[in-house]
């Protein structure tokens, strides 16, 4: 079997007891992407020479040592290309490395290249992005979700081992549950995103996309901690998570939200979520319904906050200091204008524009400091939960993946995709997708486990010991 | 509250932007009906609630100088530089 179908985990131990070379990992690798990468378009750059390089002079006695690891195009990575997918950063060369990767090189991982993604992280299909779309491994005529769309879909696709992601509104959870691999968005604070490039900062979270949960709680030990670089990161000590699963939910309590079972919402993703609920009954855990009443409001709360903050943070693509300039510009504000009206897609436009009206004099009122408030009312809501129950259990996506071309004429339609993930982001906790199942079309459904924040541990138990009682994670996308 | 009347070109040019006649038309439309979506929160009696802060706490580190990108990384995306600075348009006359 191709090494490039293991586990992190396993890889690991396969290294440790010197049955297998780095080298052999990353030709394997490079063997199913010369395969697979031409119908998926996962990737936007592959380091082939700098990977197979890193291999050789891996140190395997650090707890990544050896392990290759593919990259969203939206982490600084020093001498990679970081394009987020737009033509405004075309040409760009990452200066120095975002302390995620500094992490991971700590650990000694190195990087095989870089994943396709919605612009600048706009969007749920990955079809927003100006370097192609990336096109789902179980079926390639639909969307991997997104906008982490490349990372899930080379997972998934076994041509990455692992992948980071970054999640503002579901960005890792949901194209996980629609590729049909373990996707964690972390609390808020947990992972600094110093070297991330900025979409919505009071959102914005990095985190991990992999196979199992193992590889999951494996590289989040590797991210999490306190950097002095982005002060919203958490001051705790840093943790190794998922030392000894035990597979028990004994006891556990898992909360059902009803505002997340909605009527007319697909079917076979209902039962399949009502199903691993069922299983986690029936090995002692108990359910209980709970309600986050200000759920309907979650998407509007977030395009307004969410393209607020854009607007704020992506002024500083101006043509000057690095990226696309406009040529022969009259003056520097028509440097500005047409280097950003060169450089940006569609969606990227519309967010902008919303997120300066909603800021706007006159309107900042009406919607901006009323979004925040509601975001408090929603944060509220998880709180009072999470006294009634320690994990929330809810699908991650109303429906699995939808066709190419379907929804990406209609932005707010495609907004909706969003539905069960946003929140989470909203009220700052630690959320996981995992498969629960396929349809039977053959495409996988993801359920979602959301913790109190900082309850990763609690999450990656319960997550890990539903996995290992299935065999979904281990069924392969058809070749 | 009632959707307002977006004026996309003018709030594109706040941005920074300037669109084409046709992504005037099409972003109207579609800002339209985004807005209209947002107004449902004018239903959430929303008083008593103060805004929301940051959810960590921010952590201040100690004002001390630490190494940083070099002169040379720093300029090396930089589209025209000359001197070890980037050249843009003249801004005064």
């Amino acid at each position: 079997m191709s090494l490039a179908h293991e586990t992190l985990a396993s890889l690991r131990r396969r290294l440790a007891a010197k049955e297998i070379h780095p080298r052999d990992i990353v030709k394997d690798l490079l063997t199913q992407i010369d395969a697979r990468e031409k119908t998926l378009h996962a990737y936007t750059h592959l380091n082939r020479e700098s990977a197979l390089a890193a291999a050789e002079k891996a140190n395997l006695s650090l707890p990544l040592g050896g392990i290759p690891i593919a990259i969203k195009d939206n982490l600084n990575v020093l001498g990679d290309p970081c394009t987020c997918s737009s033509k405004i950063l075309e040409g760009y060369k990452a200066p120095y490395d975002a302390t995620a990767i500094a992490r991971l090189r700590q650990a000694g991982a190195f990087f095989l290249g870089r994943t396709n993604m919605d612009e600048f992280a706009m969007g749920s299909s990955t079809e927003n992005s100006a370097l192609g779309v990336t096109r789902n491994p179980w079926d390639p005529t639909r969307i991997p979700g997104g906008s982490s769309g490349g990372s899930a879909a080379a997972v998934a696709g076994r041509i990455a081992l692992a992948a980071l992601g970054s999640d503002t509104g579901g960005s890792i959870r949901q194209p996980a549950a629609l590729c049909g691999c373990v996707g964690l968005k972390p609390t808020y604070g947990r992972i600094s995103r110093y070297g991330l490039v900025a979409f919505a900062s009071s959102l914005d979270q990095i985190g991990p996309l992999t196979r199992t949960v193992e590889d999951s709680a494996l590289l989040l030990s590797a991210l999490a901690g306190h950097d002095p670089r982005d002060n919203t990161t958490d001051l705790r000590k840093p943790e190794t998570f998922l030392t000894k699963p035990d597979g028990s939910v004994k006891g556990l309590r898992i909360g059902l939200p009803k505002e997340y079972f909605l009527p007319g919402m697909d079917t076979e993703t209902e039962s399949a979520v009502r199903a691993a609920a069922e299983w986690f009954k029936k090995n002692g855990a108990t359910i209980v319904e709970v309600s986050l009443p200000h759920t309907p409001a979650a998407i509007a709360v977030y395009y307004i906050l969410a393209t607020a903050e854009a607007s704020a943070n992506l002024a500083r693509f101006d043509g000057v200091r690095y990226g696309r300039r406009a040529t022969d510009a009259r003056d520097v504000l028509d440097l500005y204008q047409r280097s950003r009206s060169e450089g940006f897609g569609a969606e990227v436009k519309r967010r902008i524009i919303l997120g300066t009206f909603v800021l706007s004099q006159g309107y900042a009122d009406a919607y901006y400091r009323r979004a925040q408030k509601v975001r408090g009312l929603l944060r509220e809501d998880f709180e009072k939960a999470f006294t009634q129950c320690d994990l929330l259990l809810t699908p991650t996506s109303p429906e699995p993946a939808f066709r190419l071309g379907e929804r990406n004429q209609d932005p707010l339609k495609m907004y909706l995709a969003d539905v069960f993930t946003i929140s989470t982001n909203l009220a700052g906790n630690g959320a996981i997708s995992l498969p629960c199942g396929f349809t039977q079309s053959n495409l996988p459904i993801g359920l979602q486990l959301i913790g109190p924040r900082f309850g990763e541990e609690t999450i990656l138990r319960a997550a890990h010991a539903f996995e290992q009682a299935h065999d979904f994670w281990k069924r392969m996308p058809p070749s | 509250m009632a959707a307002p009347k977006l004026n996309v070109s003018d709030v594109a040019a706040l941005a920074r932007l300037t669109l084409t006649p046709e992504e005037t038309e099409k972003f109207s439309a579609q800002l339209g009906q985004i807005l209209g979506h947002m107004e449902t929160l004018g239903q959430i009696a929303t008083g008593h609630v103060p805004e929301v802060t940051p959810p960590a706490q921010p952590a201040l580190r100690k004002d001390v100088p630490t190494p940083s990108l070099s002169v040379e990384a720093a300029l090396s995306n930089a589209p025209a530089q000359a001197n070890d600075l980037i050249l843009v348009p003249k801004i005064v006359e």
